[in-house]
């Protein structure tokens, strides 16, 4: 009996370190690394340049982005961002501008995605929510102001 | 303990809506503890990934500023009878995912 749920064991094992060397297990292929500089930057500006070095957007009116015009919890802000009007998108990033680090989430799309994105996020105060879009290289965006008359962040 | 997820997904003309609740208390680490005067320690999730029948679809990072108790939309290429699975991991190493089979 012993030797019976020895050999299991070390079957079991086996398995799992031939997956690992493989690659099929190792954790940067099951989730991606967080970007902590972009993360943590102060502005927009600079969050920007964390996740696609550059923060040069040009505003483009096939991006929808729909949010409340005034959100009476700023804790639970909707967001929606429908970029599905433009072509090849690859990622699309939420934006607060006056948060203190105002990057909210990055998506990426892989070719079985399209570009869209709902959610609900934080806002401290009155703001501009920002979207942009990453597509066939190029940087488009979409600002939206949110009135917020509680605050976000337990305040 | 792995985070809880409720899936929905519904499959039309070739694109299915995937949503998913998720329960979770997304503290951003800059929230002050009024008592102690010091903040309550981030605890957030930072990466999730909806993939469809297994193949990789949509990647995201989050920060603390998503809202507690997230909810996250998104649109995929899938049919019904599809699976599709979310997987996600907070800054403390917790983790969870769901699979559902789209109608």
């Amino acid at each position: 009996m012993k030797r019976r749920s020895f050999l299991k064991g070390t079957l079991a094992t086996g398995a799992t370190a031939v997956a690992v060397n493989a690659g099929l297990l190792t954790p940067s292929t099951v989730l991606a690394e967080w970007n902590s500089k972009a993360f943590s930057a102060k502005t927009t500006d600079d969050a920007l340049s964390g996740i696609y070095g550059s923060s040069s957007a040009t505003a483009s009116g096939d991006i929808k982005l729909k949010a409340p015009a005034i959100a009476e919890n700023g804790a639970v802000t909707p967001v929606t961002v429908d970029a599905t009007a433009v072509n090849g998108v690859e990622s699309i990033t939420i934006l607060a501008s006056k948060n203190p680090m105002p990057l909210v989430c990055e998506y990426t799309f892989a070719a079985a995605a399209l570009g869209f994105v709902s959610t609900r996020i934080k806002m401290g105060q009155t703001m501009n929510v920002v979207a942009v879009v990453k597509a066939d290289g190029k940087l488009l965006k979409a600002e939206q102001e949110v009135k917020v008359t509680i605050g976000g962040c337990g305040g | 303990m792995s985070i809880k997820i409720r899936m929905r997904g519904k499959s039309k003309d070739g694109v299915a809506e995937v949503k998913a609740l998720i329960k979770h208390p997304m503290e951003s680490g800059v929230r002050m503890n009024k008592k102690t005067g010091k903040p309550y320690p981030a605890k957030f999730i930072e990466s999730v990934e909806v993939a469809v029948n297994g193949v990789k679809a949509v990647d995201a990072q989050w920060s603390g500023a998503v809202s507690a108790n997230p909810y996250v939309a998104v649109k995929v290429k899938a049919n019904s009878g599809d699976s599709v699975s979310i997987s996600l991991a907070d800054n403390t190493g917790e983790k969870g995912s769901s699979e559902l089979k789209l109608k």
